[in-house]
């Protein structure tokens, strides 16, 4: 699952050396969690988030088949708890 | 598209020696610098090697084909990419198992590919590339039923002489009736309403 979202993520930005996907395995659900450069968090997202959403349904359809569940989040880095002082 | 990623003592090097591997021109290809690399002080010490990526487009079908291929092995689903250019449209056919789980519920999982593989085609093109998927003839099937459904709405139009309004409707299901409509005697049609609840109006002519 980490890689088709890598591989998707990477394909739409301008800095995919950027890009970090973690992946959190539970009993039967999965977390991802997508990091991208702060410019790039738009292109992962798209307008009213379509791509976002595609990438879960995407992600969702290939987790189905192995009988699991998977959830994409999308984090941007000037949205760390560290930095929203600037 | 054909990468390679290649390390040079300048960029121009690095890139004429990507370039040759690849086997294509200088002015058909995308160059990504990774790193402009710097020169040796004293001919020996300190330097770095320029390193570029340099992509080579292989035609927009096959471009196309090759990303959703990609995608569809990463799902780890048993299926198979064709591809075909129609005017400026890419039109890919998905062929092979689990096309239930591909297709999703009315659609639902190919119009998202459609976007997926669309977005990654501009952005490698820099210009809008529209891309049309279809699994085991799902969309070929639905657009023949959505053309009889327009020619018996259009045969009622024109006999009451009465507009009617069709249920909302996505662009591309609406593309569907707006063209097998376009040469009839007896209507017109044309989409009302906006986002979600865009409806196709067929009107007396």
């Amino acid at each position: 699952m980490k890689e088709l979202v890598e591989y998707i993520v990477k394909a739409l930005v301008d800095k995919p050396d950027q890009i970090s996907v973690k992946e959190t395995a539970g009993e039967s659900i999965t977390i991802l969690e997508i990091r991208t450069a702060p410019e790039d968090a738009g292109k992962v997202i798209g307008r009213e988030g379509r791509i976002a959403n595609s990438i879960r349904a995407i992600t969702k359809a290939a987790a189905a088949k192995q009988n699991r569940k998977v959830t994409v989040e999308i984090l941007t880095d000037d949205e760390g708890p560290g930095k929203q002082s600037a | 598209m054909k990468k390679i990623r290649m390390k040079g003592k300048t960029v121009d090097e690095a890139v004429a020696a990507a370039l040759q591997v690849l086997g294509g021109e200088k002015d058909k290809a995308k160059v990504t610098v990774i790193s402009e690399g710097k020169p040796a002080m004293l001919g020996v010490l300190g330097g770095a090697d320029a390193e570029v990526e340099v992509a080579l487009s292989e035609g927009l079908a096959e471009d196309a084909r090759k990303v959703l291929q990609e995608i569809l092995d990463k799902m780890v689903f048993m299926a198979m990419v064709e591809g075909s250019l129609e005017g400026d449209r890419v039109e890919l056919k998905i062929k092979g198992e689990d096309m239930g789980r591909i297709i999703g519920k009315e659609g639902a999982t190919l119009r998202c590919l459609e976007i997926i593989v669309g977005s990654i085609l501009g952005r490698q093109y820099g210009e809008r590339v529209r891309v049309g998927i279809d699994a085991d003839g799902y969309k070929d099937k639905r657009n023949q039923a959505f053309e009889r459904l327009a020619k018996e709405a259009a045969k009622e139009v024109a006999e009451t002489k009465q507009e009617k309004v069709l249920p909302p409707m996505n662009a591309a299901d609406r593309r569907i009736i707006h063209l097998s409509l376009q040469d009839d005697a007896g209507v017109t049609t044309y989409s009302k309403g906006e986002g979600r609840d865009r409806r196709l109006v067929i009107a007396p002519k």
